[in-house]
């Protein structure tokens, strides 16, 4: 009966309103990261306003793990200028210079060409079959800085997810068991 | 005295204990204890405060997600996110704004006691400023303004007077400590 009791006291003491505060404090923790992420998409006017260099295609200016950040704006493309550009059927946005430009002088279009500057040859390989030109549509934002090494916790957490999971079940811990 | 310590404190299960390297700990243990002595005193809490903060955060996490799953690709939504952001930057400086005017270092309110011919409750703050052990507990009205609102009363103690080497709280003393304050404060009334 004194266990019982003990049960019943312990369930009682558990305050519901302390725990949804907490609830709350931690989500709004993550949503306030989400929406800085929104307020860069914004402030740049591109989708991903900051990318990882995932490959060595642009050696020696940036190299694998380095951070690109990135600008969209109406000035029109010129040849040099590093691009990140989305191809159909591809997840992951490409980080190239602009090799070839060509306007049309009746319409708005342009038609663009692409190459890393490691690579060899140009990104006819790259972009989707059949496919010749970047379009003004494909372009997501060009380069305006980066930061090198920092990205490459986002590339050992890409490669190896069991890190990824360790680091946020460790975080977790940590919020969950701290008080006040 | 063991008789007077036993009558001012209720029987407890287990004793509370505290992390003594942690100021933070003791002066969330300490803020309990004051809460149950107030409450054990006819006060009950008032928790609109609280409620008002648990609903402008469920608000803003709403607002987030609301411009996290938006089923539009930018730059379609671009207007979209900026209300997002704008209402969300607006509703946490509502949130600071209530913190810094309302609450301060106020660790609970209080309705006015049943019966009682006093309209307004209390306020209660408490302070443990880092690096330090002094700890100041001060009682007010809820509403300065009212004419049945009494001086503020406070006292300033060292913690170590409360709790045991190993962290155990002393509740008798403790609870002796708070009820006094009480007492004091409404006892100006009648001086008043």
């Amino acid at each position: 009966m004194g266990f019982i009791g003990d049960t019943v006291e312990s369930i009682r003491s558990i305050q519901i309103r302390q725990v949804l505060a907490q609830i709350i404090s931690l989500g709004m923790i993550v949503t306030s990261a989400l929406i800085i992420w929104k307020g860069l998409m914004v402030a740049t006017g591109s989708e991903s306003p900051v990318v990882v260099v995932l490959s060595g295609s642009m050696e020696p200016g940036f190299k694998r793990g380095d951070i690109l950040f990135l600008h969209m704006s109406k000035d029109p493309i010129r040849t040099g200028e590093i691009v990140v550009f989305n191809i159909d059927g591809r997840e992951i946005p490409i980080v190239h210079r602009v090799i070839k430009v060509h306007e049309r002088e009746e319409s708005a279009e342009v038609d663009i060409l692409t190459k890393g500057d490691n690579n060899f040859g140009d990104d006819r390989l790259l972009y989707a079959h059949g496919q010749l030109w970047l379009h003004q549509h494909h372009i997501m934002g060009r380069a305006v800085g980066f930061l090198p090494y920092v990205g490459w916790v986002t590339i050992i957490m890409t490669e190896k997810p069991f890190i990824k999971y360790l680091l946020i079940g460790a975080l977790g811990l940590l919020v969950i068991t701290s008080k006040e | 005295m063991a008789s007077d310590g036993a009558a001012a404190t209720p029987a407890k299960a287990s004793p509370k204990k505290a992390n003594l390297l942690d100021p933070h700990s003791i002066k969330h243990l300490l803020d309990e204890t004051i809460s149950d002595v107030v409450k054990s005193k006819g006060y009950a809490e008032d928790t609109r405060l609280g409620n008002w903060k648990l609903a402008i955060g469920a608000a803003v996490i709403a607002i987030a997600l609301l411009a996290q799953f938006y089923p539009k690709k930018f730059p379609q939504n671009r207007e979209f996110l900026l209300g997002c952001i704008a209402l969300y930057v607006v509703l946490n400086v509502v949130l600071l704004i209530l913190s810094y005017t309302k609450e301060k270092d106020a660790i609970m309110f209080t309705h006015p006691p049943a019966g009682s011919f006093n309209s307004t409750g209390l306020v209660i703050s408490s302070k443990l400023p880092r690096f330090s052990d002094m700890y100041t507990i001060t009682i007010a009205s809820a509403d300065p303004q009212s004419i049945s609102a009494n001086k503020p009363v406070h006292f300033t103690k060292s913690v170590t007077k409360w709790f045991t080497k190993e962290g155990v709280l002393v509740e008798g003393l403790f609870w002796k400590d708070v009820e006094r304050l009480i007492d004091d404060y409404n006892t100006e009334r009648k001086g008043k």
